[in-house]
C-alpha cells in the first residue's frame, strides 16, 4: 500500500545538505577579494573605455557595423582595379609602328602566307619601314628560300 | 548595510574594495546555498560562488541602480548553475540521467542527510526534476522568493512559474510515495 507524502506536512529544513567547512564564510570574502585584485584589466578601461558607456543594443549595432564594414572593405580590395580587356581590344590599342618593330626584332619569321593573310596592311607600310624600292624588295624576296610552296 | 549604500560606496574608487567586501559578506550565504542545492558538491559550489562574485565585480559598474541588487545577483548565480550543469553534460557526453546519477551519488554521500530517510528521498526526488524546474522549486520552497522576484530572476512569467512549481511538487510527492512503498 502506498504511503501518501504531502510536502506541506514535511518539516522543511532550510539547509538540507551538510554545512561547508568551518569558517568557510569567514574566509570566502577575502578569497574573493584576492581574486578580484589579481584579475588583469580587460583593457576596456583605457582606449576602449568609452564602450562601457554605450547601451547593450548600441554596442551590438556598433559591432555589427564594424564587422559588415570589414567585409565590405575586404570585398572592395579584392576586386581588380579595371575590367580586363579582350585580346582583340588590347591588340588594337598597340600602335602599328611598335607592332611592326616587334615583329622585325623578334625571332619569329613572318612567312608569305602570313603576309598574304594580312589583308589590312596599308599600301605605304613598306615605304615607311623598309626604306626600299619595290624592285629591291622583290629581289630580296626572290633570293630567300621559300618554306611555303605554292600549289 | 543597505544595497544603495553599498552601491554608492562602490562608485567611489577610494571605497570600492570595502563596498564590495561588504556586498560579498551580505550575499555570500544566499549565493552559496542557492548554488550548492543545484550542484550538490561543496567544491563545485565553492568555485561557482566565487565565479558569481567575480561576475558581480566585473559588471557592477553597468548595473542599473534602480533595479534590485538582490535579484540581479540571484540571476547571475542561476545562470552560472545552468551553464555549469549543461557544460558538464557536454564535456563528458553524458545523457541527462547520468549527470543526475552523479549528483544523486554525491547526495547519498552527503553527511547532512545521514539518518534521515524521508529527507534523503525528498532530495533525490528534487534532483530528478529538470534543471530549470529544480531552480524554481528551490527558490520557492527553500529561499521563499516571491513569484514576482523569480520572474525577474528567470525572465519567465509569474503564471508559468506557478505552474512549474505546482507540477514540481506533484512529481516530488509522487516519487517519494513510490520510493517509500518500494522500501
Amino acid at each position: 500500500m502506498n504511503t501518501p507524502f504531502r510536502l506541506d506536512d514535511h518539516k522543511r529544513r532550510s539547509q538540507p545538505l551538510a554545512s561547508p567547512p568551518d569558517r568557510y564564510f569567514d574566509q570566502l570574502p577575502s578569497r574573493v577579494m584576492a581574486r578580484v585584485q589579481t584579475t588583469p584589466d580587460t583593457g576596456l578601461a583605457g582606449t576602449w573605455g568609452w564602450l562601457r558607456h554605450l547601451s547593450a543594443p548600441v554596442r551590438t549595432a556598433l559591432a555589427s557595423a564594424v564587422v559588415l564594414g570589414g567585409f565590405a572593405t575586404s570585398f572592395w580590395l579584392t576586386q581588380p582595379a579595371a575590367p580586363v580587356a579582350s585580346s582583340a581590344t588590347a591588340l588594337a590599342a598597340v600602335p602599328q609602328a611598335e607592332m611592326v618593330q616587334y615583329l622585325l626584332a623578334s625571332d619569329q619569321r613572318v612567312t608569305l602566307s602570313d603576309l598574304a593573310e594580312f589583308s589590312n596592311t596599308p599600301p605605304d607600310l613598306s615605304d615607311a619601314y623598309l626604306q626600299a624600292s619595290a624592285a629591291e624588295v622583290q629581289d630580296a624576296l626572290d633570293s630567300q628560300p621559300s618554306e611555303d610552296p605554292y600549289y | 548595510m543597505e544595497d544603495q549604500e553599498i552601491l554608492a560606496k562602490f562608485d567611489d574608487p577610494a571605497s570600492r574594495n570595502v563596498a564590495f567586501n561588504q556586498l560579498v559578506r551580505k550575499y555570500q550565504q544566499k549565493v552559496y546555498w542557492h548554488v550548492r542545492k543545484m550542484v550538490i558538491d561543496h567544491d563545485d559550489a565553492d568555485d561557482l560562488t566565487q565565479d558569481v562574485f567575480m561576475k558581480v565585480w566585473n559588471n557592477l559598474a553597468n548595473f542599473r541602480r534602480d533595479a534590485s541588487l538582490y535579484t540581479w545577483i540571484y540571476r547571475i548565480a542561476t545562470n552560472e548553475c545552468l551553464s555549469f550543469l549543461s557544460s558538464k553534460r557536454r564535456r563528458f557526453f553524458l545523457p541527462i540521467n547520468d549527470v543526475g546519477a552523479e549528483l544523486a551519488a554525491k547526495l547519498e554521500a552527503d553527511p547532512g542527510l545521514a539518518g534521515d530517510d524521508i529527507e534523503r528521498r525528498l532530495q533525490k526526488a528534487i534532483l530528478r526534476l529538470p534543471d530549470k524546474q529544480r531552480l524554481v522549486f528551490n527558490m520557492k520552497y527553500y529561499d521563499e522568493i516571491t513569484y514576482e522576484q523569480m520572474a525577474e530572476i528567470t525572465g519567465t512569467s509569474v503564471g508559468a512559474l506557478k505552474a512549474s512549481y505546482h507540477h514540481a511538487v506533484k512529481k516530488i510527492e509522487q516519487y517519494v510515495m513510490e520510493e517509500s512503498t518500494r522500501d
